[in-house]
């Protein structure tokens, strides 16, 4: 048989290398910046672009989706070709992919600021994005499977499974996350609502950490820590029992995330359960990668990429560890919408995503430019002064958490909360998170290093942009196996189609298990006659506190310990929230839970503190929000609004559309005139009315309820 | 400690049912394990830093 001669592309890893250190950059100085408004309001900078509420999921996006997505395409380019002995099928393909998400990221950056979100975490991009995601993802899907197809290497080594799990478990979550009726080219509404919703974004949200920010960095892990340390992995057998355990239990625990809410109580256990079954296939993957190293710990001691790849998975096996502790419902009662949860999330992704892409990009720049580092001191220092970094991060934010989460739970001998003001929680957190934002800038610091070493790397050689290989190509096999060949795996392992359906298969179980019986069981969401959909200006406020993005610290979810009822009111009922698409239960409770505001204060304190919260609380961390004033409401959207939402099952009268404006004038001036009566002049047709009129609905119906309501816990 | 589990209301078949699918797969899994190839296992283990070199492939 004739040897084939043929390239790698390099040019396309280089692209999303470089793309990866840029868009890191920007992602951790907006997260650092972010950090910095929590402890000092003033660097909301004083306009409505560059609050919190919108900086928030601006940095979220711009790590995950930018900062690890580009990272991700980086190591499959490189990786995939070289395992499959085969150029990446398409150039074209290729740099569709390139620039198609360049420009996605690129859209976020100018959408979220400008407050055009859906309110789904990590799901924060309108439908429009969502569309184009869905065409960049199957570009890439293309262009891999296309390689795959004219591989040189019969076998798929088990870096490629983890890269096709991620590949059809993304497409999945992408698109079942993202069902959403479009109201205007830059607005949509969910279709699904309250406890529903919540299942749906939270399985997304929580298999978004599952399918992006770790099975692809197994995958990577699996190829490039043998390449470095030069031997093979320490157990194959280990890592396809991992594989396979990791893509069938990751799946559902989604609920984990939302225990002592109105989730039914069978779906909270449901997650509980499968999360603590998770430790075993995640410790799994962190053995086999440290094991690998057995007998090569000196060329740790010498090798740099190795310490980053060291680091990243002892980090990995911490918030592994961790994480099934925390959905333990003792545990999690204590450190749900705490700064804890923020140390968790920070220990995985700096640690384990940013120091494996450190360590790789640290041994695969100088190969693709056949040439040796720039500085080996440079990088050394960038690993000490980026442990220092995750270091000064998380320890700040563990003491947070547990100094917050017990406070709110502290009650006096004479039993009544030993802190009743919500906000003395918050200012005695402030030295952690002054401490947390250097560690972030220690760790950005080593990031900016990072980009110095190699941009001089770059600089030194010529990119070797087409690389030389040759292989032997594959034979056609007839028979695919003998007959009674068992070993169906290593079918599998030549069959990518079948062994994507397969996995597609796996992963789908666990999510209709959960979400099948949630939403065709009534009892499951039981039904309060009391509660009416939202009035016409309550809507429109509504969609102003998803645009101002209050969602990133206020919850709207009372959980059922003494220590919430008696600072907020009842308990929260999954029936009360069967109007909201989408849900805005929050994860992080920054400030206080809002669900029972309504009622509790009067307009104008709402207007005072909106306008400036320290006003009516001393020492308050929320920025101002003037421009509520300033801006007038939109009600040409009303209608099209109360139509989507007579689509979406929600039971105005028929015609409603057309007459809502009238009721909404007459509230907002009911408003207004209120606000006159205490000597606060503000014309009716301003954002502020709307915000407040929703405010004050906010958990009240359930109050002219005569009826037991179902437990569905 | 395993109340959380244990005291489900009626939800304990969602739970017990998708304990059991995972059960039977991880067995099969488990015993797909046990009778596989070792000489397999060596070829695929060493496929990334053998990649340079230019041999037959392995017969099925």
């Amino acid at each position: 048989m004739q040897l084939e001669k043929f390239t790698y592309d390099n040019k396309i890893v280089r692209n999303f290398g470089i793309a990866t250190i840029v868009w890191g950059i920007i992602g951790m100085t907006v997260g650092l910046l972010a950090a910095m408004q929590l402890f000092k309001p003033a660097m909301n900078l004083g306009n409505q672009y560059t609050t919190f509420g919108r900086i928030r999921p601006l940095h979220t996006n711009a790590v995950v989706f930018a900062f690890v997505g580009n990272a991700i395409f980086m190591g499959v380019y490189y990786s995939l070709q070289r395992l499959l002995k085969a150029r990446m099928f398409s150039d074209a393909l290729s740099k569709i992919h390139f620039w198609g998400w360049q420009l996605i990221i690129l859209s976020a950056v100018i959408t979220l600021p400008l407050g055009y979100t859906t309110s789904h975490e990590y799901a924060e991009l309108e439908w429009p994005i969502d569309i184009a995601i869905t065409i960049i993802w199957v570009v890439f899907g293309v262009n891999m499977f296309g390689t795959i197809f004219k591989r040189r290497e019969r076998h798929l080594y088990v870096a490629i499974w983890f890269y096709i799990a991620t590949f059809v478990t993304i497409a999945v979550l992408h698109i079942v996350n993202s069902f959403e009726l479009p109201i205007s080219f830059m607005k949509s509404y969910y279709v699904y609502a309250g406890v529903q919703d919540a299942l749906v974004q939270w399985w997304y949200g929580h298999n978004a950490v599952a399918f992006f920010l770790t099975t692809p960095y197994l995958g990577m892990m699996y190829y490039f820590l043998p390449k470095m340390a030069n031997r093979p992995v320490y157990s194959y057998k280990l890592s396809i029992l991992h594989f396979w355990s990791l893509i069938f239990i990751y799946i559902w625990a989604g609920p984990h995330h939302l225990l002592y809410t109105s989730l039914p109580g069978w779906a909270q256990s449901l997650g509980v359960a499968f999360s603590i079954m998770l430790i075993a296939p995640s410790w799994g993957g962190m053995i086999n990668g440290l094991l690998t190293l057995r007998g090569a710990w000196d060329k740790v001691r010498e090798d740099v990429t190795l310490k980053f790849m060291v680091v990243a998975l002892t980090a990995y096996g911490m918030a592994t560890f961790e994480g099934p502790l925390l959905s333990l419902k003792q545990i999690n009662g204590v450190a749900h919408f705490t700064d804890w949860i923020v140390a968790h999330v920070h220990v995985g992704a700096l640690g384990w995503n940013g120091f494996l892409t450190f360590g790789i990009m640290y041994w695969l720049i100088p190969r693709i430019y056949k040439t040796e580092l720039y500085s080996e001191k440079l990088a050394g220092f960038h690993f000490w002064i980026g442990t220092l970094g995750i270091l000064f991060y998380a320890v700040p934010m563990y003491w947070a958490g547990f100094t917050q989460g017990l406070m709110w739970k502290e009650f006096t001998p004479e039993g009544l909360l030993k802190y009743p003001n919500f906000l003395a929680t918050t200012l005695q957190i402030i030295p952690m998170h002054i401490l947390r934002s250097i560690g972030g800038a220690l760790y950005l610091t080593g990031v900016i290093v990072m980009a110095y070493n190699l941009s001089k790397t770059m600089l030194s050689a010529k990119l070797v942009a087409n690389e030389p290989a040759e292989a032997m190509p594959l034979t056609k096999i007839i028979v695919d196996s003998a007959p009674g060949d068992k070993a169906w795996h290593r079918v599998l392992e030549r069959k990518p189609i079948k062994f994507m359906v397969f996995s597609l298969i796996i992963i789908l179980i666990g999510g209709m298990v959960e979400m099948m019986p949630t939403f065709t069981i009534q009892s499951n969401v039981p039904t309060i006659a009391s509660v009416k959909p939202y009035s016409a200006l309550e809507l429109q406020g509504r969609d102003l506190y998803i645009r101002e993005g209050c969602v990133n610290c206020h919850t709207q979810t009372v959980r059922p310990f003494r220590s919430e009822t008696e600072r907020y009111g009842e308990y929260s009922k999954a029936g009360e929230f069967v109007y909201d698409h989408p849900f805005l239960w929050g994860s992080k409770r920054t400030g206080p839970d809002l669900h029972r505001i309504g009622g509790k204060y009067g307009d104008t304190w709402h207007f005072n503190h909106l306008v400036d919260p320290t006003s009516m609380s001393p020492g308050s961390i929320m920025p101002p929000y003037p421009w509520l004033i300033e801006q007038k409401l939109d009600i040409a959207t009303t209608a099209s609004k109360i139509r989507a939402m007579q689509t979406l099952g929600v039971p105005y009268p028929e015609g409603y559309d057309k007459i809502a404006n009238d009721d909404l004038k007459i509230q907002a001036e009911g408003i207004a005139l209120d606000l006159k009566q205490n000597n606060i002049k503000v014309k009716s047709d301003r954002e502020i009315v709307a915000i407040i009129a929703y405010l004050q609905r906010l958990g009240t119906d359930i109050k002219a309820n005569k009826e037991p309501i179902p437990s569905n816990q | 400690m395993f109340n959380q589990i244990k005291d489900l209301a009626g939800g304990e078949i969602y739970l017990i049912t998708s304990l059991l699918m995972f059960m039977v797969f991880f067995l099969i899994v488990g015993i797909y394990l046990l009778k596989l190839n070792k000489k397999h296992i060596e070829f695929m283990r060493e496929l990334p830093i053998q990649e340079n070199k230019i041999e037959e492939h392995e017969e099925d």
